[in-house]
């Protein structure tokens, strides 16, 4: 008999336990680790900060369904990791306290023969001075809390306009070092058409700002997709749906500070400049979420499992961008000092970034963190749970499921407007994810398989996949037949 | 200067019977790019 420990419930997470349920006997026992009392889908984030979905659409209560499918659910937070186990306990374990009911902020040790660290990443609002919602006029909708807020402040702002007030509206990311481009961009898109519905457009200045080197970069370096029979950059893809939009651009801007109504950023000239706003939603940066971890004799071994985030099978050789290769990415995300701990999704430590890497006059790094959201958590997570099951039902320690960000696509479903007919959508496909210049030297990705289509049947798409995952998520009869 | 995109291309991106067979081409080009495979890149088996 195994125990397989998960840690997190988000979409990673969530889909390991998933296939672990479904693929181990009951003799097995598969354990979730999570503060959260929620599933959330949260690509429809964007669609709750707008008001056009409630917080209840997006999410579902875990404790109802891993009891029905005997998967046992500890709603607790993870402290620390003790990988080999101390004098009492002989097998590895993670410290966790309780976050609710009679036991809260009790500490319980959970040990494991297998361990998967999905904890995703820490929105880092910490890192930019002033960023955290509510403090100082600006929004997240990192969450379905932060998108409630969101809207919330939206609706006032609206209703400032409907009385005849200009005012200024600034989407973006929030540090230099941030990522999720992708969904600031719908959210500064799905705004602006909000604004339409709501008769108020011309009494706002929308602004784009962003620490990528160009619009349309979202962290993967850019792409060049094809659109109908012809080739076209995502840079020239999205300022064309910027300009069409009216939203002005400002890239290569690494945001420092916000003060009330205003946005302090530096860019890669190293000029210090200033945006006001009356409404701003800046994607903080992620981060690791600091955890210890410590060997059977108490002495600190954090830097053998994590350099942030978990340190993975990837080559971590400091090395200029140049020389990057597809091969630095992780193929099993096995962490390589114990290999019975895993960290798919969001939570392994990427290699380098796969944007080019570049700083101000100053020295500042401006450039996008790598993205790892939605497709790539899903795809990672299910081939670390087949792998476990693998291990344990074969006895042996082959990991035969591999799945590199540079051998694998994803489709970056963006919503740019919500509604059944007037809805409309940015469809972008992407293999593999990080580009392979040696195999496809033209793109660094297969043109076949990167393409770009706007139009109402993207905001379609995007609200089928909402449907489908949330079904998926449910575990449903089914389920699994919907590809992650 | 950036693109534009043309009156055509908003009256194909607008209209929802053309935006329905697109809806069919895209899913099945997503589960095509997505659901067909993926793998290492390092040809080394453990």
């Amino acid at each position: 008999m195994a125990k397989v420990v998960v840690l997190g419930a988000g979409i990673s997470g969530h889909t390991a336990v998933s296939y672990l349920r479904k693929n181990l006997s009951k003799e097995h026992e598969v354990v979730i680790v999570s503060p959260n009392s929620n599933y959330q889908w949260v690509p429809s984030n964007i669609w709750i900060g707008i008001g056009r979905m409630k917080p209840k659409q997006c999410t579902f209560p875990l404790a109802p369904l891993y009891k029905k499918k005997n998967i046992t659910y500890i709603q607790a937070k993870v402290t620390t990791f003790h990988p080999e186990g101390d004098a009492k306990i002989k097998k590895g374990y993670v410290t966790a306290e309780y976050v609710v009911g009679d036991r809260k902020g009790e500490t319980v040790k959970i040990d494991y023969d297998y361990l998967i660290n999905a904890t995703g990443p820490k929105l880092n609002f910490e890192a930019t001075e002033g960023l955290k919602p509510g403090t100082h006029n600006t929004t997240s909708v990192c969450t379905y809390g932060h998108a409630v807020h969101a809207w919330s402040d939206l609706k006032k702002l609206i209703d400032r306009m409907k009385n005849g007030e200009q005012v200024k509206i600034v989407i973006g990311t929030g540090h230099a070092k941030a990522t999720c481009q992708g969904a600031a961009f719908e959210y500064i898109m799905n705004v602006e058409q909000e604004l339409h519905r709501y008769n108020v457009r011309d009494k706002a200045t929308i602004t784009w700002i962003s620490n990528e080197y160009e619009v349309g970069d979202f962290g993967m370096d850019g792409l060049t997709v094809k659109m109908g029979s012809q080739l076209m950059s995502s840079k020239d893809l999205i300022e064309m749906v910027f300009e069409d939009r009216g939203i002005h651009i400002i890239k290569r801007a690494g945001v420092y500070k916000v003060e009330e109504g205003k946005v302090y950023y530096e860019n890669l000239d190293g000029e210090h400049k200033v945006e006001e706003f009356d409404f701003a939603m800046l994607i903080p940066a992620f981060s690791g979420h600091g955890f210890k971890a410590y060997d059977k004799t108490g002495n600190d071994i954090t830097d053998k499992l994590f350099k942030g985030f978990m340190i993975v099978d990837a080559d971590y050789t400091a090395k200029p961008y140049e020389e990057w290769t597809v091969q630095d990415w992780p193929e099993t995300y096995q962490n390589p000092n114990y290999q019975n701990i895993f960290a798919p999704g969001i939570a392994f430590a990427p290699p380098h970034t796969i944007s080019k890497p570049r700083t101000s006059k100053n020295g500042t790094p401006i450039f996008p963190a790598p993205p790892r959201t939605g497709m790539p958590s899903g795809i990672t997570a299910k081939l670390v749970a087949d792998n476990i099951v693998e291990m344990i039902k074969k006895e042996n320690n082959h990991l035969h499921h591999l799945g590199s960000m540079g051998n694998m696509g994803a489709a970056c479903i963006a919503s740019t407007g919500f509604g059944i007919l007037k809805g409309r959508g940015v469809t972008i496909t992407t293999n593999p994810i990080v580009p392979d210049y040696k195999k496809y030297p033209e793109t660094g990705r297969i043109n076949s398989k990167t393409i770009g289509d706007l139009g109402l049947a993207g905001h379609w798409v995007k609200l089928a996949l909402h449907y489908a995952f949330l079904y998926k998520a449910k575990m449903k009869p089914f389920w699994w037949l919907i590809p992650e | 200067m950036a693109k534009k995109i043309t009156r055509f291309q908003k009256f194909v991106m607008h209209n929802p019977f053309i935006q329905f067979f697109k809806f069919i081409y895209l899913n099945i080009k997503i589960l095509n790019v997505v659901a067909m495979g993926h793998g290492g890149t390092r040809n080394n088996k453990k």
